[in-house]
């Protein structure tokens, strides 16, 4: 009944083939064939950004400053710009206030953008043109920004102290006060922020299937409760997501500061790492400290990124 | 959503009344905010058209009324940022085109081969995205100024170009740069949409004989147009607006090379403050070509920052 | 030929010769390993070990391009900025030994034979499943290929169209006369289009042959359980002296089974529904009833019209732990809760190792009586 004629044996004769063919196979294959694609952008952006930490590293451990180039001899590398950073007290205000601008800002900027993205969630209408409106400052530069910002925030004609008058507050120094400034420029900030938290949380949002809300409706419960007890616990993922981005941020924001003031010390009160480390470094040219710093810097993002994407690999999402 | 699906239960007369007083706040809260996020913006382009005067004596949200309005703050911001103008577009669009398509092509070579080492290079470009630029700002400024100066060795080339001047050439290493640390981005967006595409797209290539190459310009770059409207809309906007780059490698916002976002934070300041009618204006012209870009686009720039997280 | 993903083995130690011009299915529940080996045979995979010869030649070490195969993949995978011309008109560009004249002849010609010469400029999100799926087929008849590699190619089409593609696919494979391998996890369609069919199941190949072979004659349980529908009933028990006993059956074997069964003590007996004849119960109820019959209460009937799925379970057996399927005719009609009579006859019976599920006996085929040409 069977067919069984063969054509040809299948015992494998893995010897007939000779090392030209697997070396032309190997040549061949799909791995060897498409490395110039991702080969030539992963050497470019490699030697960018690995290349940049490691020789960054590098002039952190000299003495490195001014003119002269840096010594790379071996007794000359130490960690003593390390030392030296945590020992200085600009250093140690510096990182207090990036803490607080990195929880206050990451905390409302959530808050917000979540808020604002149930409220555009609930059917209103022209939805899109609303979105694209929140989202506007997020289009803009953050140099721009700042010049509006340091407009509003003006001593004697800024909208601010215009509204502070009209409630008979008096004016505030909005910038110009050491203990008022970060405040003023977290505002703003978050001003510039919530609408991609918005956007985030909202993709999370329209990406949940309708029935459960009205699965909900049906057991009875008010729309605040839905949102509270099986939305909202849904929106981890997105929540972690914009957090990573936001609060990465908040570790390297350098450009709003510096455009305030247009100076490299940015409204007293508000010196955080990154400008502390570029006005070491292009002020006062002291390369290995402010190496050191960005050093620092660099840590504190990849502890903050480390975490992310081993969660997102434990998701199977990378 | 849940509004649609409240209106089911039998007390219709005080529904109809809750519902629309909840309604009527829900719009009023999105009324709101959109005040909350445009005040500002307004408040800086109404400043932009007032004189002095007017500046000091209005309420910045009012528009300029008759003798307080000028043109004058305009045409002097644009006289400063002219040349500016053109040092951020000579420098961006290059710059975008490049990351995009090394992204472009990262992300297939990354994606339509299936290989060991791969999560691992992946997450090299992940932390790039992330990477915080200061921690290569030290290294970037020695590398173009003392170990590669290749502004001063493509100098004769841009003087010998029409249009262009000499000092075009202190851009090149900034168009460098961006494409560099633009790559990671750009290939982590295109990833995210090859890897929607379904693998037998390649496979059927393959087997039909088609090259590696012939696969890409036929098949995969067609399918992703709009993927690359998206990303080069986004990474335009980025490399535009960018700042620390530009800072640590143009010497200073009074060269003649000095791109947009260095030169605002200095227009029409002097010794007695900011003249805040030049820096609106000045701020608001600069912000123009963003401005057009997202009001033309901003779906795809939405989609841009939803694949970013 | 062996195929590894890193611990797991998709395709363990398979061999399959397949003859020139053969249609040959390869059938497997999902995860078998047969896109697998599909993909090898393609190209697209690289075995771990073994070979893979076509025409005789060797192509482990050769690109797909080099294979000299078409392969219709399960979504299509056509173009969606190409139109069909454009799409089957793609993989004839690298064929040597055309000129653009006579590539575009040829594409004619093909979609002429395959009835989509109105579409051709076309794009093929504007084509229905039907028409898509015959697009594919031309991209991949246009190259004239040595082999031809089908993933599914139908199991995104409804019922109907389904039956429709499955005889023109066999038509053209007459006509072309290519080998041709298809992968499906259909049993369906193995039977009614394949010269041959192998089930694979877990990496592993169960049985080669054609179709009615397999059916008649299974070399294991689970190649008897795959193959048929609705599939063959399985009861397990033991065998002493020439008896076999189950929870709630006894049925002895006739000499011929006893012959092949051994003395092999656990087994499963298998027999098929459309072997097993229901009766009417007698007036004396269970008391007159011969050796291969049982007393059985019918639970549920599924009337397809043409045919009666009875499912049966023994009057004791509350918990319908060894429930039976029965096919009767679309005009024999019982219902369900009635007691029946069911008889099987021994010349039907197979018999398989409960431990290893190999096959002992297999039902008596007197193959000029129940196999035959028209």
């Amino acid at each position: 009944m069977g067919t069984t004629d063969t054509t040809e044996s299948t015992k494998p004769r893995t010897e007939e083939v000779g090392w030209e063919t697997k070396v032309r196979y190997f040549l061949n294959n799909d791995l060897v064939r498409s490395s110039p694609y991702w080969g030539i952008p992963f050497l470019l952006m490699g030697i960018a950004v690995y290349g940049g930490i490691g020789f960054n590293t590098a002039i952190s451990l000299t003495d490195a400053r001014g003119l002269g180039a840096p010594d790379y001899s071996l007794s000359n590398l130490d960690f003593e710009m390390y030392t030296q950073a945590l020992g200085s007290s600009a250093f140690l205000s510096a990182a207090q206030n990036n803490l607080v601008l990195l929880i206050v800002f990451t905390t409302i900027c959530l808050l917000l953008g979540l808020f604002l993205a149930i409220l555009l969630d609930q059917g209103i209408r022209y939805n899109n043109t609303v979105q694209t409106i929140y989202l506007l400052p997020m289009a803009l530069s953050f140099v721009i920004t700042a010049q509006v910002w340091l407009w509003i925030y003006n001593y004697d004609f800024g909208l601010m102290n215009i509204i502070t008058r009209a409630v008979g507050i008096g004016p505030v120094d909005w910038i110009g006060n050491p203990s008022i400034a970060l405040g003023s420029v977290i505002f703003a900030l978050i001003w510039q922020f919530s609408g991609y938290t918005m956007v985030v949380y909202l993709a999370g949002l329209r990406s949940l299937p309708d029935d459960q809300f009205e699965a909900a409706h049906v057991d009875g419960a008010s729309t605040l409760k839905t949102y509270i007890r099986i939305i909202i616990p849904q929106m981890k993922e997105a929540s972690v997501s914009a957090a990573v981005v936001l609060m990465v941020f908040a570790l390297k924001a350098f450009t709003f500061l510096y455009a305030l003031t247009g100076r490299y010390r940015p409204p007293n009160g508000t010196d955080i790492l990154a400008t502390l480390m570029v006005r070491q470094a292009f002020k006062l040219g002291k390369w290995a400290y402010s190496a050191a710093i960005a050093t620092y810097l660099l840590i504190l993002a990849l502890g903050v990124i480390a975490p992310y994407l081993y969660y997102q690999y434990r998701q199977g999402s990378l | 959503m849940a509004s649609s699906s409240s209106d089911q239960t039998f007390d219709v007369a005080s529904l109809v009344e809750d519902y629309s007083l909840y309604r009527i706040s829900q719009y009023v809260l999105v009324v709101l905010f959109i005040g909350f996020f445009l005040a500002p913006l307004e408040t800086g382009l109404m400043t932009a058209f007032k004189t002095n005067r007017a500046v000091a004596e209005t309420i910045p949200l009012m528009p300029p009324l008759a003798e307080g309005f000028t043109l004058d703050n305009m045409t002097f911001a644009l006289d400063a940022l002219s040349g500016a103008f053109f040092n951020s577009l000579f420098m961006a669009i290059p710059a975008t085109i490049g990351s995009v398509l090394f992204g472009s092509m990262a992300a297939y070579g990354l994606t339509m081969v299936d290989w060991r080492g791969q999560l691992g290079v992946l997450v090299l470009f992940l932390v790039g995205i992330f990477l915080p630029y200061q921690a290569v700002l030290v290294p970037l400024a020695r590398f173009w100024n003392n170990i590669f100066p290749l502004a001063s060795m493509v100098e004769p080339i841009f003087v010998a170009l029409p249009i262009l001047q000499s000092y075009h050439a202190n851009l090149v290493p900034l168009i460098i740069t961006h494409i560099a640390y633009g790559i990671p981005i750009c290939t982590i967006l295109f990833r995210s949409y090859y890897q929607g595409l379904p693998t037998s797209y390649v496979e059927a290539a393959k087997i039909d004989g088609a090259s590696i190459t012939k696969i890409y310009r036929r098949i995969i770059l067609p399918i992703s147009k709009p993927m690359f409207g998206v990303v080069f809309i986004y990474q335009f906007t980025q490399i535009y607006n960018e700042f620390l780059f530009a800072f640590t490698l143009i010497t200073g916002s009074d060269t003649p090379e000095a791109v947009v976002t260095l030169i605002l934070p200095a227009v029409g300041a002097s010794t007695s403050g900011v003249d805040f009618g030049i820096r609106m204006s000045a701020a608001f012209l600069a912000a123009l070509p963003t401005l057009i870009i997202y009001v033309a686009f901003a779906e795809q720039f939405a989609k841009g920052l939803k694949t970013d997280a | 030929m062996t195929k590894r993903f890193g611990d797991t083995t998709a395709v363990e130690d398979l061999s399959l010769d397949i003859p020139d011009s053969e249609f040959l299915v390869l059938v497997g529940p999902s995860g078998c390993g047969k896109s697998t080996t599909l993909r090898c045979i393609a190209g697209l995979e690289s075995p771990t070990e073994g070979s893979i010869y076509i025409g005789g030649e060797h192509m482990n070490y050769r690109v797909p391009q080099n294979r000299d195969i078409a392969m219709v993949f399960q979504d299509y995978a056509l173009y969606p900025h190409m139109t069909v011309r454009e799409n089957i008109r793609f993989g004839l560009e690298e064929e040597s030994g055309y000129t653009s004249e006579e590539r575009d002849a040829r594409v004619e010609e093909i979609a002429d034979l395959l009835g989509i010469s109105s579409m051709l400029d076309r794009n093929p999100d504007e084509l229905s499943g039907g028409q898509q799926q015959r697009v594919a087929l031309g991209r991949a008849i246009v190259r004239d290929p040595e082999v031809f590699l089908m993933d599914e190619p139908l199991s995104n089409l409804d019922a109907e169209l389904r039956a429709q593609m499955r005889t023109e696919l066999q038509q053209l494979q007459n006509r072309f006369d290519v080998t041709t391998v298809y992968v499906t996890h259909n049993q369906t369609e193995a039977m009614t289009m394949s010269d041959r069919i192998a089930v694979l199941n877990k990496g592993k190949l169960q049985q080669v042959g054609e179709p009615l072979e397999l059916y008649h004659a299974p070399e294991n349980r689970f190649v008897a359980g795959f193959i048929g529908e609705p599939s063959m009933n399985f009861v397990e028990g033991r065998h002493r002296n020439g008896t076999f006993t189950s929870e709630f059956f006894e049925y002895p074997f006739d000499s011929g089974i006893r012959d092949d069964v051994g003395d092999t003590s656990d087994v499963v007996l298998g027999v098929r529904p459309e072997d097993i004849d229901l009766k009417r119960l007698p007036e004396g109820g269970s008391s007159g009833l011969a050796d291969h019959e049982f007393r059985m209460t019918v639970s549920v009937v599924e009337p397809h019209g043409d045919r009666n799925v009875v499912h049966l379970r023994h009057p004791e057996d509350a918990s319908e732990s060894e429930t039976i399927h029965a096919l009767t005719p679309g005009t024999t009609v019982v219902d369900a809760g009635t007691d029946v009579v069911v008889s099987v006859d021994p010349d039907t019976v197979h018999v398989f190792d409960a431990a290893t599920g190999e096959a002992l006996h297999n039902r008596r085929l007197e193959s000029e009586v129940e196999v035959h040409n028209v």
